[in-house]
């Protein structure tokens, strides 16, 4: 009997820490990655994904709390915090409160902490970057010059062999300004692209928006700049509202339309008219006999 | 036809009083009516939301109807006006039930549009302030004037046969007399007046045919004029109106029938008129079956993704047992039934277009409904009961009052009126009677 017991308690026990176990082991690894924004050398903020492996597969992970630093992981330098969209992104502004330590060294680092939850354990991630900028410049000839700078000590240096890219920016995505997807910097950190897409559609004022770019680069971020330049076509919006057509509104539509209708009503219904004085006339007729 | 005396024809043909049957008949019609009276109420004090439609099936059984009764009130020209102008003498016994069907079809088409309107109190406004461009505004002009020309076609025809039933007072009973003296008491049966009305009647004729043409068409239109699987079509105004004929020859065979057997009228309604419109709904038939084979064998062919679904729910998927009860009861039945010399009997040939009739209700259902649940853009993020449709009992109840409402005024007009032209059938009696 007794050995049955314990029997019994070794089983209740073993099951008991094995559901724990299990329990515990139901985490997923939660990766996260951390990215460095600067757009047109003024805005600039980060920006983090996180992902997870399900089924074999990388899923973005919706819902999780993150807390960004700068230079390091204490109360005193977190940025903000920010939750991951359904794309798993969460992203926040540098704030004006981290200039000071942004101001420190021409190096920085950033962090993202994860919270942790039922789900997942707390992960970090950070980034090291030195500082850059991208100046744009147009020459004759619809020529367009950009130049890559890094911060030195407190002076900006040209930096040479970096892929750069050069675009028109459109509605929906960046344009590529000829056949070339990159230029690599020189020894005084330019690029030189040619302009080859004339008449693009430009604004109202025929202005086109040309950017020059650094992405996903592992010392310098994602950097971009700007430079509106007159070289697309005017495009001049025609409303036409006030114009006949199928798809117009209530009293626009086409001529030959209301003409042909209006005919084929009125022919039909003339022939009504006249059938009901038909009727009349037999009235009248009924009342002479 | 046996040659009758005239008076013997206009006792035949003079309305008769309402039997125990056709009290019953008339009593249950008018139940199903009121029960549809009280489910539109409710749907007017509640709004649409007491119907099954939502944000995709928005048309369901109404706008089903809406399609069937339009349908059904082309026969009047056909009966009416294409076999008057072919000269073809065996119709005449049938020119009367065919235009009071599509007088009460194209009455109740107007009234069911109106029911599934959210706000009929607005319903003005499409005259007001309609756009020329929209084939709404078309159907709203063509279906008012075809039920005046309609309205037309069954009164010239009529104007002889009041004063017929005024000299037969006492035959025909008070009751009615003063309408018929309101209507026709004028008509003293004049060479004047007889030519007067022969060439309104043949103008009618006339007219009546583009215009039945046209409000078909128009109706198709409301459809194929919107890219939608199943809808984008240029087969569809022909496809509608052979359809249309289908189902108006259809009804005629069942009232021919109804009436025959309830007003004893086997010595006009005879069994050659059984076997010669038995011929031409198998000919219709035929006609439509065709229409249905590049209806749906074009888009089968290629089977774009939207058209695919759209079809396999119709052939093997969640419609297919209407969809095939549709196409027999329409289509594949009738023609067995009718392709014999049997089948072309007065009885069989009630079974065939009660099946045309029947079928031909499925099939407008399978018209408007399936299409609007294949949309280009999947649903996503609605509830389960936007996927699917079947009509709540308000629109059963509203439906079927529509329907019997219907029925109610061929069978009060048939009380009231003769439901054989008397004065025609005299004629041709005459003529026969001289050859």
């Amino acid at each position: 009997m007794r050995k049955f017991k314990y029997t019994v308690l070794t089983i209740v026990v073993s099951t008991f820490l094995t559901g724990i176990a299990i329990c515990q082991e139901t985490k997923n690894n939660l990766i996260l990655g951390l990215g460095y924004f600067n757009d047109n050398n003024q805005m600039q903020y980060l920006k983090a994904n996180t992902k997870t492996k399900v089924s074999g597969k990388f899923t973005q992970v919706p819902g999780v709390s993150l807390s960004f630093y700068i230079s390091s992981v204490s109360p005193g330098n977190l940025l903000g915090k920010a939750t991951t969209d359904d794309k798993g992104m969460a992203f926040i502004l540098i704030p004006p409160a981290a200039r000071d330590e942004w101001n420190k060294s021409p190096k920085q680092s950033f962090l993202v902490v994860s919270d942790s939850s039922k789900l997942y354990d707390a992960v970090t991630s950070s980034i090291d970057l030195v500082k850059a900028r991208i100046r744009i410049d147009t020459a004759e000839d619809k020529k367009i010059i950009a130049t890559l700078y890094e911060l030195k000590d407190t002076v900006w240096v040209p930096v040479k062999g970096v892929d750069m890219r050069v675009a028109i920016k459109r509605l929906d995505g960046d344009l590529n300004v000829s056949e070339a997807p990159t230029y690599t910097t020189d020894s005084l950190g330019m690029i030189s692209a040619d302009f080859k897409k004339d008449g693009l559609p430009g604004d109202t004022a025929g202005n086109l928006i040309l950017i020059a770019k650094v992405e996903d680069n592992d010392t310098y971020g994602n950097l971009s700049t700007e430079k509106t330049v007159p070289w697309g076509k005017v495009s001049k919006y025609v409303s036409n509202y006030n114009q006949r057509s199928l798809y117009g509104r209530r009293g626009w539509s086409p001529l030959w339309l209301e003409w042909m209708a209006y005919t084929i009503i009125a022919g039909v219904w003339v022939v009504l008219l006249y059938l009901f004085m038909q009727i009349r006339k037999l009235k009248q007729l009924g009342a002479q006999v | 036809m046996e040659i009758l005396a005239r008076q013997k024809i206009i006792s035949d043909l003079l309305p008769k009083k309402f039997g125990w049957k056709g009290k019953i008949w008339v009593a249950v019609l008018i139940l199903i009516c009121m029960i549809g009276i009280f489910a539109y109420i409710r749907q007017l004090s509640s709004g649409l939301i007491v119907t099954s439609m939502r944000d995709y099936a928005s048309w369901g059984i109404y706008i089903s109807n809406f399609v069937f009764f339009v349908a059904i009130s082309l026969v009047g020209s056909l009966i009416t006006a294409v076999l008057r102008l072919t000269n073809v003498h065996w119709s005449t016994p049938l020119t009367r039930i065919a235009e009071i069907i599509a007088v009460s079809a194209i009455t109740f088409a107007s009234i069911i549009i109106i029911v599934d309107m959210g706000r009929p109190d607005r319903f003005y406004n499409l005259f007001l302030h309609g756009r020329l461009q929209s084939p709404i505004i078309w159907d709203v002009i063509v279906i008012t004037t075809y039920f005046f020309i309609s309205l037309l076609l069954l009164y010239f025809p009529l104007l002889p046969d009041f004063n017929i039933m005024l000299q037969a007072k006492k035959e025909a009973g008070n009751r009615f007399n003063k309408m018929y003296a309101f209507l026709g008491s004028f008509w003293k049966n004049t060479p004047k007046q007889k030519k007067i009305s022969r060439r309104s009647i043949n103008i009618l004729s006339i007219t009546i045919i583009p215009v039945a043409f046209a409000i078909h068409t128009v109706t198709s239109w409301l459809f194929a004029t919107t890219y939608r699987p199943g809808w984008d079509s240029t087969n569809f105004g022909a496809y509608f109106i052979s359809g249309a004929f289908l189902v108006g020859a259809g009804a005629v065979l069942v009232a021919m029938y109804v009436f025959r057997r309830a007003y004893e009228l086997e010595k006009y309604i005879t069994i050659d008129n059984f076997d010669r419109m038995g011929k031409i709904v198998v000919m219709l038939a035929l006609v439509y079956l065709y229409f249905n084979v590049n209806e749906f064998l074009v888009p089968a062919f290629k089977m774009k993704k939207t058209d695919a679904d759209h079809l396999l729910g119709l052939f093997t998927g969640e419609y297919s047992g209407v969809f095939w009860f549709a196409i027999s009861t329409s289509m594949f039945l009738p023609i067995l039934i009718l392709i014999n010399r049997k089948g072309r009997k007065p009885f069989p040939a009630f079974i065939a277009g009660t099946l045309v009739v029947v079928g031909s209700w499925f099939k407008r259902y399978l018209i408007v409904t399936p299409t609007l649940l294949h949309p280009f853009l999947p649903m996503h993020d609605v509830p389960e009961s936007y996927r699917h449709y079947f009509p709540s009992w308000e629109e059963w109840a509203i439906a079927a009052g529509s329907l019997a409402g219907m029925v109610l005024i061929i069978t009060i007009f048939a009380r009231i009126f003769p439901i054989i032209p008397i004065q025609e059938t005299i004629e041709e009696t005459e003529k026969h009677e001289k050859v």
